[in-house]
This record gives C-alpha cells, sequence and structure tokens, in this order.
C-alpha cells in the first residue's frame, strides 16, 4: 500500500483496495449493500466522463465523481 | 384445506426476481435486464401438490435501510406484512454482494430460504457453488434455480413450505465485536420495555438498526415507552462509526465462508467491459446513442410502411362498404364513419407501435438503457438532473404511465418530482400516429426526419424544463449518480417478440375501448342535433370545435382540429381517431383527406404535432401524476405548464416553419 486516496482520482484501469467510505446516511448503506466494504477490491474501468464505472468482484457500477470522493482506497503496489 | 402460504421474493435488483416470479406463478410481469424494473409489488398464485401459494414480487434492494421510494416499498412489506416466507433470490454469479443482504434478512427471524439463481451462469463461468455446504454454514435451506428455464421451481416451493411450517426460528445472528455488543444489549434493554414494538420486531434487530442510525426504526421507537431512554443512549454515540464497523463485520462473516463453498475467481475484462469501452467512450457515447435512436426512428417508419397501406386500404374500404350497405343510413354511418373510420385511423398506425415497442424491448433486455443512463449522466447533471431520470425518459417513448412509476428508483424527492413533471414531454407511442399521419401527408419522403425532430424537441423540452424547475421552483443538489451496471445479455428473439406484444396487445386493447368510446362520442355530436349535415358547422362537434377555435386559431388549427385536441386528452390517438371521424369515410383515406383540406398546410401539419407532443398528459399519465406525487396542486400544474409551452412552441414553429421549407 502507497497510502490512501479517493476512489474519483485513479485513473482507468487501476486496481485498489476499499480502505474506508464516508458517504452520509443513506448512501453510506446503499454503498456498503453494494460490495464497497474495507477490503474490496476495485478496479476502475472507465474514468473518462463525469461518472466512473468500477468493478467491484463481477458487478460494476456507475457512480459519479461526488460519491466516488467518498470511497477511500489503498492502490495495490505494481499497478498504474 | 390448508391455508394459503405467502412467499415474498427479495433480493438485490436485476437478480432475476421477476423472472423467477414470472416462472412460478405464470405471470407475464415485466423484465428487462436494468436495475429497478420492478417499482411495485406484484402478486400471483400457484398451486402446487395440493399447496395454495401466493407469491409476491418485490422491488429490488441492496440492503434493508431504505433509501429510494422503490426499496421502501420493498422493506415495509417484508417488516410489516410479515409473509410466511421469505425467499431471498441471489445472483450466483455475485455471492459475496448477495450474502450482505442475506445477514440482514437473517436477523429479522423471518423463515427464509435462498434461491441461488442463475446458477447455471456462475457454473459456465468456472464458478460453481456448493450450495449445500453454504447452507449448512449459513443455517439457510439453499435452492439451486435457473428462472430463465424454471429450473428448481419445485425444489424452492417444497423449501418454502418446510421452512414456513418450522418453528420457531432461530436467529441467525452475526457477532458484531465487543464494542458493538455493548450497546446492543444496552438497547436492547429499554427496547424490551416497548410491548408494542418488542411484540412486532426482534429486539436485537432493533437494536443493530438503531445503532446503525436508520431513521425509519428511530421513527418506530420514537413517542413509545423507549424513547427517552434509547434517545439518550443514542446521543452519546456516532452511529456512523458502528454503521461501518457492522458492515466490515458482516463482511467479514461472508469472507470466511466463501473460499469454502467456490473458488472466487473474479473474471478480469468481460466482453461487457470492453463493448463498455466503446458505447461510453468521452467521443464515441453520445454519437452512438444519437445514431442508435435515429436508427431506431428510421426503422419505425420505414419498415411499417406496406403493412399501413395494407390496414389502411382495408379500413378505407370497410368503412365505405359500412355506409354505402348498412340499413339504417344512422347506423350504416355509426360504423362507418364513426367506429371503422376513427378506430382504424388508429389501428393502422399498430405495426408502428409494435416496432416501436421491439426496439425500446431490445434496449431494456441487451443491458444498454443503463449505459444510456450513464452517458447522459453528465449532461443532465449540468441541467440539473440525475443521469438515472433518463431511464425513465426513454421509457416514456413507450409510454409515460411505466414511465412515473419508474422514477421511484430516483433517490432524491426533488429529483424525483422533477422527472415526473418532465416525463409527458418525452414522445410516447400513443402520439406517434398523429405524427405519422401528418408528417406522411404533408413531408413525404422527408417525414423520418420530421418526427426525429419532434421527438428531440420533446427531449429538449423536458430537459429545459427540468433546468427551469431546478432554478426556481424546487433548488436543490442534484443526488449524486449511483447504478449498477449489468452485463450485456443477448436478448432472445422470443422474450423480446413477447414484451413486444404484451404491450402492443394494451395498444389494441386500448382501440377497443377508450378510442373506440371516443370515436363514437366525436360521432354523435357531430351527428346531432338531428338533422344537420354530418359533421357539419352547425352540428355540436362544429359547435363545441368553434367555442373553442379562437383559443387556437393563432396557431392556425381549424374548429375540426380543435375538436380532435379536445378529445385527445382521453389518450393521444384519439386525435387521429377523432379526424378519421370528423372527415367520414370517403374513396379517399384519411392521408389523402388531410393533404387536401385547404386550412391545413405543411406549416400548420408541423404546429399541430408539436401541439400534440406537447399540450398535456393523458388522462392515464394524469392519474398516474396524482399518485406519484399525492398532490392535486403539482398534477394541475402539469396541465397547465404543459398547455402554456405547446402553445408557445406551436405558435412559434407554425410561423417559422414557411421559411424553411419554402412557403406555406
Amino acid at each position: 500500500m502507497e497510502g490512501t486516496c479517493p476512489l474519483a482520482l485513479l485513473a482507468a484501469g487501476t486496481e485498489a483496495k476499499v480502505t474506508d467510505v464516508r458517504a452520509g446516511r443513506g448512501m453510506q448503506a446503499r454503498l456498503l449493500g453494494m460490495g464497497f466494504c474495507p477490503d474490496a477490491r476495485v478496479t476502475v474501468q472507465c474514468a473518462d466522463r463525469g461518472s466512473i464505472i468500477v468493478s467491484v468482484g463481477d458487478a460494476r457500477y456507475a457512480l459519479s465523481r461526488g460519491i466516488a470522493m467518498k470511497i477511500f482506497v489503498g492502490i495495490a503496489k505494481g499497478s498504474a | 384445506m390448508t391455508r394459503e402460504i405467502r412467499i415474498a421474493l427479495t433480493g438485490n435488483p436485476n437478480v432475476g426476481k421477476t423472472t423467477l416470479f414470472n416462472a412460478l406463478t405464470g405471470s407475464r410481469q415485466h423484465v428487462g435486464n436494468w436495475p429497478g424494473v420492478t417499482v411495485e409489488k406484484k402478486t400471483g398464485k400457484v398451486s402446487r401438490n395440493g399447496c395454495e401459494f401466493e407469491v409476491v414480487d418485490l422491488p429490488g434492494t441492496y440492503s434493508l435501510t431504505a433509501y429510494s421510494a422503490d426499496e421502501v416499498i420493498a422493506r415495509d412489506f417484508i417488516l410489516d406484512e410479515k409473509p410466511d416466507v421469505v425467499v431471498q433470490v441471489v445472483d450466483a454469479t455475485n455471492l459475496e454482494r448477495n450474502l450482505y443482504l442475506t445477514t440482514q434478512l437473517a436477523e429479522l427471524r423471518t423463515p427464509l430460504v435462498i434461491a441461488l439463481n442463475m446458477a447455471d451462469m456462475a457454473e459456465a463461468q468456472g464458478n460453481p457453488i456448493d450450495y449445500r455446504k453454504l447452507s449448512g454454514f449459513l443455517e439457510i435451506p439453499i435452492v439451486r434455480t435457473v428462472g430463465t428455464r424454471g429450473e428448481g421451481l419445485q425444489d424452492l416451493l417444497d423449501a418454502a413450505v418446510k421452512e414456513a411450517k418450522t418453528s420457531p426460528h432461530h436467529e441467525h445472528t452475526i457477532g458484531y465485536g465487543n464494542e458493538a455488543e455493548e450497546m446492543i444489549a444496552k438497547l436492547t434493554d429499554p427496547l424490551s420495555a416497548d410491548r408494542t414494538l418488542s411484540g412486532k420486531y426482534p429486539l436485537r434487530w432493533l437494536a443493530v438498526k438503531l445503532l446503525e442510525g436508520d431513521e425509519n426504526v428511530l421513527a418506530k421507537v420514537r413517542g413509545g415507552a423507549a424513547s427517552a431512554r434509547v434517545q439518550s443512549i443514542l446521543s452519546s454515540i456516532n452511529s456512523d462509526e458502528y454503521e461501518a464497523t457492522m458492515a466490515d463485520k458482516r463482511y467479514e462473516a461472508i469472507a470466511a465462508i466463501l473460499p469454502q463453498v467456490h473458488r472466487t475467481n473474479t473474471r478480469g475484462t468481460t466482453f461487457s467491459d470492453m463493448v463498455d469501452r466503446v458505447v461510453t467512450n468521452r467521443y464515441l457515447g453520445i454519437p452512438i446513442f444519437l445514431a442508435l435512436m435515429w436508427g431506431a426512428f428510421e426503422l419505425t417508419f420505414t419498415v411499417a410502411t406496406p403493412f399501413m397501406t395494407v390496414i389502411d386500404t382495408l379500413t378505407v374500404w370497410l368503412a365505405e362498404f359500412a355506409v354505402a350497405s348498412i340499413e339504417p343510413a344512422w347506423l350504416g354511418s355509426l360504423i362507418g364513419d364513426g367506429i371503422i373510420s376513427g378506430v382504424g385511423a388508429v389501428l393502422i398506425f399498430l405495426p408502428n407501435i409494435l416496432i416501436l415497442f421491439l426496439i425500446l424491448a431490445l434496449l431494456e433486455d441487451s443491458g444498454y438503457l443503463a449505459r444510456a443512463a450513464f452517458i447522459m449522466d453528465r449532461p443532465l447533471y449540468a441541467l440539473g438532473l440525475p443521469g438515472k431520470a433518463f431511464i425513465p425518459m426513454l421509457i416514456g417513448f413507450g409510454c409515460n404511465v411505466p414511465a412515473i412509476m419508474a422514477t421511484r428508483s430516483i433517490e432524491s424527492e426533488k429529483d424525483r418530482l422533477i422527472s415526473i413533471l418532465v416525463n409527458p414531454f418525452m414522445s410516447c407511442s400513443a402520439r406517434l400516429p398523429v405524427y405519422v399521419l401528418f408528417a406522411g401527408a404533408f413531408f413525404g419522403a422527408h417525414a423520418g426526419g420530421v418526427m426525429f425532430f419532434l421527438y428531440v424537441l420533446g427531449i429538449a423540452v423536458a430537459i429545459a424544463s427540468a433546468k427551469l424547475f431546478r432554478s426556481t421552483i424546487l433548488p436543490g443538489e442534484v443526488s449524486p449518480f449511483v447504478m449498477e451496471m449489468p452485463p450485456y445479455r443477448l436478448p432472445t428473439a422470443m422474450t423480446s417478440l413477447m414484451h413486444m406484444w404484451s404491450r402492443g396487445s394494451m395498444y389494441l386493447r386500448k382501440a377497443g375501448t377508450i378510442i373506440l368510446l371516443g370515436a363514437m362520442l366525436v360521432w354523435a355530436l357531430a351527428s346531432f342535433p338531428y338533422g344537420v349535415e354530418y359533421g357539419s358547422a352547425e352540428s355540436f362537434a362544429g359547435m363545441l370545435g368553434h367555442l373553442v377555435e379562437p383559443l387556437v386559431a393563432p396557431l392556425g388549427f381549424d374548429w375540426k382540429v380543435a375538436v380532435a385536441l379536445i378529445f385527445g386528452f382521453l389518450a393521444k390517438e384519439v386525435v387521429v381517431g377523432s379526424l378519421g371521424v370528423l372527415y367520414g369515410a370517403g374513396e379517399e383515406s384519411l392521408t389523402d383527406a388531410l393533404f387536401a383540406d385547404p386550412s391545413l398546410s405543411a406549416a400548420t401539419a408541423l404546429a399541430l404535432m408539436v401541439f400534440v407532443l406537447l399540450y398535456m398528459p393523458c388522462v392515464a399519465a394524469l392519474g398516474v401524476i396524482k399518485k406519484e406525487t399525492g398532490s392535486w396542486k403539482w398534477t394541475g400544474f402539469a396541465v397547465a405548464y404543459g398547455i402554456v409551452v405547446a402553445w408557445v412552441l406551436a405558435f412559434v414553429v407554425g410561423h417559422l416553419a414557411p421559411f424553411f421549407i419554402g412557403g406555406a
């Protein structure tokens, strides 16, 4: 691990591990239910728009950058 | 006779609940490949081996903490209606996240069965699940099902019966760690003093939810016997922290089990990902979307033409025949001028409608709909709507009624209200006959382009209105966009055709009821008072039309159009039906009759199409707007706003058009 940063800042193709989710009432529960829990492995699939597409396991989610700023991740060593 | 067993189907969005529901009950509820298809609970019956079942299909939810209107429906049903068995439909290809909901359902002490659905897909991906072992770990019966092929249905019902008759149900709980457990114990104590609450819900579950800061549970506690003590305990803690910690514990518990029941090999880049790289590309995304739409409308118009000609010829011939040969003459006129010309004028467009529905079905079943929402998120966000609001807009091309229902998956109330109010501007299939008729009569080879312009105009007005509402009467932040992108699936011809037919047959039914009624009404108005010339200015229809004419005269519409517009409120097809009646049965078709009418020009026709596109939601759409907003004020606003916008734009288009299309 090389420290944490918001998921929104990762480039497409980056793999990372969720460290913390702080999204506020309601949205927090939704994200946890979707699988964005600490230690979940996520990969940014698409990052060239206002929203990003992230994979968690075999699921793919579109998240606005605002929400992706509230999911903190640690970047695994070796990946871009 | 044994009593009926009530089964509730719950689970994450897009895991195949409705497919399973349809397979179980023989229903034909709408299925699509995008999250949020089901927004209302649906009930069906099935009887097997002497057992009667009532199956309830619930909207999908990621957790029991409800966030959007459709999730509230799902949660409240399970909590308050107490079904005999809850069947959680689990997507076998997405086990971890699905089991998170399981851990929450298990705390409810409700009889629970898991349907391990899409099991065939998990196996095909090389991830078979040892569901017997998993069932042992969870202490919950698990049945392997494949909803699309109807596999495992009998086993599922058997398991449900067995589980419903087993009692008492022990709690399946997860240990949340010392700190949280201490707080749970602290909360359980005062909660047990509230008899009404403790009689209804498991105490531990209440305590867990309170600790998570669940507003809904807090509201249940408030005012009860435990209220004061619970609130004083809660005031000392940070529920966000607890929510996160407890979620961790749940996922930890799942993570401990998963490696023992299947190989967790996440597939890297899938076919869906590769398609997404193209269709959601920064530069290609919107052009691809527009090209698809353009192609869709070209198809709707061109493929249908030969079929339309046949129906048209048949209608004209039948109407003429009826008028000429049925005695007495008034009955011949009712059947020929009224029923056949009116309903026939609408039936001609069945081929267009079927093609449009088929295209929408393909969009929904393939999974592209969710991508369209993703692509449009940024432009929509800038205009004050979340990307998710684009799905109801596209559904609105079919019919605004289900489209307005589909807004339930939009989380914020204001976003949802805006989406409801602008939805009627999305050009539904009922408006298509009006366009096809007038574009066909006045624009010939350019008819496809004119129709495309109308659809785009509808979208533009919807978006501009959203922007206007957002910056005036409904200010606020756009709720953030969070949406699952389902994997692409190749739609099967069978399901897409069934889709098309189930909606197409609704159009037919409408033709046989409300449109028939409208046609007969207009015929009666055109025929009486007794003795007037049919459809003349002296008839009731003429009087009514002349009364309203001054209001629409600046738009270039005469009294016949005015009458058609009034009755178009019943359903927009009635505009065409009414004109069919008013122009009556002649040797020429309605298209030719309109073209020959000197009071109509290409510019007027265009203004009329714009007016019909925008002027007001039909009765059915108004009903659903009232139901979903719960307010007559907003319903009335939708009507008034629509009429004003329609009038202004029709006026502008009608007066500008001559400069573009070379004289009026």
